[in-house]
């Protein structure tokens, strides 16, 4: 499916966008695309300019510079056709408390020239058992989940999900997660914000992170900050029998003391293990506590954003 | 591109029968909008009528004064305090903003608003003279009907389009309703729908005047009247109605919002403080 959309135009276009507040840029001249079928994820701290980026998307604010086009056209001007199109899951509430799960999903069907059949729909998000119930019966998750729902009834090509997860418990984030990516199979193009780590490892196929208004990498959830190759930390403690002599590949940092753990950061973790391994064979040993670990997504984003900040107070 | 896959939108004419209907299963389920516009007028009709001294006036029996004066407390109520009070909290609780996102006309939302105002001020006016003829003796005055039709619809429209206008100018939930019977009351005291005002002092006639509600109330008033042969609103009553109304919808047009939060000039950065905060019933 993705490979078959792949040549086409984007679904989402973003050149040099801009959003000031007063005299604070909130956005400042943030480009991106999303392909069609793609879940691309703008990950990002609070402030970061995430919501304004999205909410410029969805038609419900104004730019002040740069260009914008979703399904090719400009959310700005407001247009009965792009709303047709899209589907808008926002940060928070907005539904009729006492209107019952199906009369609301209904209602908003009803807005559409070619919506989703709306008990299938209910179905889909997990409401079924919840259909005669009013809106403020329900739950925090099952509210998200009609959230979705009343998004999707749509029919949409592009979807927006503002923080879809935040304040979620464990069970309800791993519910709405499966949902976000069932809509992968049905070839929708999904743009999401969060500041989630493993949500957007999970569920994106790109991300944008941004920072103080600016989108400061792009990558795979696995590749981002170079993740994939570089940073790669090896760590083995010697057997007594070599205790004294000094592994290959090195310099190795070694903690103190005779049994004291060896250590490497090393952007080439294949050539150094190949060593390594190749030492310890011809010696007859195994090397106790052999480690490779990647650093998380956790450390590759704060030193992203951390860096960004620095850089970005400069620009201004 | 934009026409890649066209999809022809849903009629105008269904979306805003939807609407109509949406808002008025909405007020049914909301205790607050059903008192205000029908049973808190026909309180009020009881209780008046039993409490007042039952001395004429101008000429006619206080039940035959007292009907039509509670159907234009009618359309206040409806028209005016409760557009205010649901509108402003759509748009806070995020509804408004909602509803933005999705191919609804801004028209085809307020043609609901206003189109449900009618059926219940119409259901609540048809409760009122159907209990003041029941009990109280009152008689329709049919060959006036057709003016008293007019002037309630005039009525209905007038008070939704400033109610919707008002709407604006409320920052937040808590405000709306101190704001909207704030200004209705004391509107409705010196304008002739509580008490007949048969020797109002000349300055409080005047304030009256330069607002809607006098003429309205006393042309629905006067409709009651047998005497009445003709349309009774002076030409200068309309004059103030439709000017009212001509206001409201430029300050609609001009300042109608559908996020939540204060009107734009008093916005800080990114999202308000509301925005960004969870409603009260999410986790």
């Amino acid at each position: 499916m993705k490979e078959r959309l792949a040549g086409q135009v984007p679904a989402i276009v973003v050149e040099g966008l801009r959003k000031d507040y007063g005299t604070v840029r909130a956005v400042d001249g943030v480009s991106f695309q999303v392909r069609r079928g793609e879940i691309y994820a703008l990950l990002g701290p609070n402030g970061a300019g995430k919501t304004s980026t999205v909410e410029i998307l969805e038609g419900h604010r104004r730019r002040t510079g740069g260009s914008v086009r979703v399904l090719g056209f400009d959310p700005g001007a407001g247009d009965r056709h792009f709303r047709e199109r899209v589907g808008i899951v926002l940060q928070s509430g907005g539904m009729d408390a006492e209107l019952t799960v199906r009369e609301m999903v209904s209602l908003f069907a009803g807005f559409y020239a070619r919506p989703r059949d709306v008990a299938e729909t209910i179905e889909q998000v997990g409401l079924a058992a919840k259909r005669r119930a009013r809106v403020r019966t329900l739950s925090g998750g099952q509210a998200r989940r009609l959230d979705l729902a009343l998004a999707l009834v749509g029919n949409p090509e592009v979807l927006f999900l503002d923080e879809p997860t935040t304040g979620f418990d464990p069970n309800a984030r791993r519910e709405a997660w499966g949902m976000i990516a069932g809509l992968r199979r049905s070839g929708t193009t999904v743009l999401l914000t969060s500041h989630y780590l493993d949500e957007v490892q999970l569920l994106a196929d790109r991300v944008g992170v941004m920072s103080h208004g600016q989108l400061v990498e792009e990558a795979t959830p696995d590749a981002l900050g170079g993740r994939d190759v570089s940073g790669t930390v090896i760590s083995f403690r010697l057997p007594a029998r070599l205790r004294g002599s000094e592994p290959p590949a090195g310099p190795w940092d070694q903690a103190a003391g005779p049994a004291g753990e060896f250590t490497m950061h090393t952007d080439e973790p294949t050539r150094v293990l190949l060593a390594l391994t190749q030492w310890a064979c011809a010696h007859h040993v195994e090397l106790p506590g052999l480690t490779v670990t990647r650093p998380s997504l956790e450390d590759v984003y704060l030193r992203i954003t951390g860096q960004a900040g620095i850089g970005a107070g400069d620009g201004h | 591109m934009a026409t890649e896959i066209a999809r022809r939108s849903r009629p105008p004419v269904l979306l805003a029968i939807g609407q109509v209907r949406y808002q008025l299963v909405l007020l049914l389920r909301s205790p607050l909008g059903f008192f205000l516009s029908v049973v808190f007028p026909l309180l009020l009709l009881v209780c008046l009528k039993v409490i007042t001294p039952s001395h004429p006036v101008g000429g006619l029996p206080y039940a035959q004064w007292v009907t039509p004066a509670m159907c234009a407390f009618c359309l206040l109520n409806a028209c005016y305090v409760t557009v205010i009070t649901s509108m402003v909290l759509a748009r806070e609780e995020g509804t408004l903003k909602r509803l933005r996102g999705t191919p609804l006309p801004a028209w085809a939302y307020l043609a609901g608003r206003s189109g449900s105002a009618l059926v219940t001020s119409v259901i609540a006016c048809g409760v009122i003279i159907a209990t003041g003829a029941a009990f109280f003796g009152v008689s329709i005055v049919w060959h006036a009907f057709g003016y008293f039709a007019a002037a309630t619809l005039l009525g209905i429209a007038c008070f939704f389009l400033i109610g919707a206008a008002v709407t604006t100018v409320v920052p937040k939930t808590d405000t709306a309703l101190p704001i909207a019977f704030g200004t209705m009351l004391p509107l409705a005291f010196i304008s002739g729908v509580f008490f007949p005002l048969s020797h109002p002092s000349a300055w409080l006639h005047d304030l009256a005047s330069a607002f809607p509600v006098a003429p309205i109330a006393q042309a629905m008033e006067d409709c009651f009247n047998p005497a009445t042969q003709s349309w009774p609103m002076p030409a200068s009553g309309l004059l103030v109605v439709l000017g009212w109304s001509a206001a409201a919808i430029a300050v609609i047009a001009l300042a109608f919002r559908w996020e939540p939060g204060p009107a734009p000039a008093a916005r800080g950065l990114g999202r308000s403080p509301r925005i960004a905060g969870r409603p009260r019933h999410w986790p």
